[in-house]
């Protein structure tokens, strides 16, 4: 029983209740791979950029201090926000066949994948969103992928979706799966994301 | 006075103004675009817990699981309370108990090159998984905290723990 309070009682003050810390810490995104932070204050600059690397800091005027902090330690302070984290999105990628307003078979097939996933999640929050490749004007391919968006939107309302849940936008040119020079054609770029949150 | 513009000229032309004015705030508030003070939808709040609440255009507001975020908006959390939001690009934002996070500005237009991500995060404990927009433009995002602004270097996904603020410093 005594062991339990003593337990009981580090986990508190792990918590940080006796003198809880200003504290930044890095961690991976849901691949697995982790970015690169910088905190600017009066006394200069500090950079996290490996998981679990923390900082610590009284205050602004304060310079950054590097920190070790326990994996338990971490549950105890950001138990509540973590669980509070919304499911990740999940994104399915529509290819039209070529010169078609006809969806791939592959494409197809996915669609009932993606209703499922809209009534599993009771989800309201529907994006779908058009891609063109670098092939022709910006403005074109902007007008090119919101007509393609359009026509996924169209199949997902004939299944039944709430149009109130969809939001229809195209990217255009400017968010490539594959990144490529300007005018060259690639066809995994010419796309529609359908986004279920 | 204007050159070239009689006083009865003069006000007949500043009348006008103010009528087209006033018609014009009355057609913007009726078309239900934000009222003045909000800001486009930003985000969704996607779950809740306990007390959690929206401050926005000097009103707090309920926030319950399908609530719209906009710009502007500052999102707050009582003691038993907890939120997850996502961001139009998939950014993900959870807060802890006794916390507050102030969506100061927005942007994520791909198709025009146009990223801004300007977040405060005042008080309390955050989680920030980062979406399209640090991906594409982790320059764009700056997040202002009580000990300093954090920048992205590339896109990042970080916990942050500020304690409520003792005394205002001078």
């Amino acid at each position: 029983m005594k062991r339990l309070l003593l337990s009981l009682l580090s986990l508190v003050l792990l918590a940080g209740c006796a003198k809880k810390e200003n504290l930044l810490v890095m961690i991976p995104d849901a691949g697995g791979a982790v970015g690169a932070i910088e905190l600017k204050n009066r006394q200069g600059t500090a950079q996290l950029a490996a998981s679990g690397q923390a900082l610590t800091l009284a205050d602004r005027n304060s310079p950054p201090a590097g920190r070790a902090i326990a994996e338990q330690e971490l549950q105890a302070i950001f138990g509540e926000a973590l669980a509070a984290r919304p499911a990740p999105p999940k994104q399915f990628i529509l290819y039209f066949q070529f010169d078609s307003p006809q969806l791939t078979p592959e494409s197809n097939a996915m669609l009932a994948e993606v209703l499922t996933t809209v009534k599993e999640r009771a989800s309201r929050d529907i994006i779908v969103v058009g891609h063109t490749d670098r092939v022709g004007t910006p403005e074109y391919n902007q007008s090119l992928s919101l007509q393609r968006a359009k026509l996924v939107t169209e199949i997902l309302l004939g299944k039944g979706v709430e149009p109130a849940s969809i939001q229809t936008t195209s990217h255009g040119e400017g968010n490539p799966l594959v990144p490529t020079p300007d005018e060259v054609a690639e066809p995994r770029n010419r796309r529609v994301e359908v986004t279920i949150r | 006075m204007r050159p070239g513009l009689t006083g009865m000229e003069y006000l007949w032309m500043v009348n006008q103004m103010r009528k087209h004015l006033v018609l014009g705030m009355v057609l913007l508030l009726l078309s239900g675009s934000p009222a003045l003070g909000e800001g486009p939808q930003i985000g969704t709040v996607k779950g809740t817990k306990g007390l959690v609440s929206i401050l926005r255009g000097g009103a707090t507001l309920p926030a319950p699981t399908y609530t719209k975020v906009l710009q502007s908006d500052t999102i707050m959390t009582g003691s038993d309370g907890a939120i997850g939001i996502l961001l139009e690009d998939n950014t993900l934002l959870a807060l802890g108990p006794m916390s507050r996070l102030a969506l100061d500005k927005f942007k994520f237009v791909p198709a025009k090159n146009e990223y801004a991500m300007q977040v405060r995060m005042e008080q309390g404990t955050f989680v920030y998984i980062s979406g399209l927009l640090g991906k594409l433009a982790p320059h764009a995002v700056q997040l202002e905290t009580p000990v300093g602004t954090v920048s992205m270097l590339k896109e990042s996904s970080f916990m942050a723990r500020f304690p409520e603020e003792a005394a205002p410093k001078p």
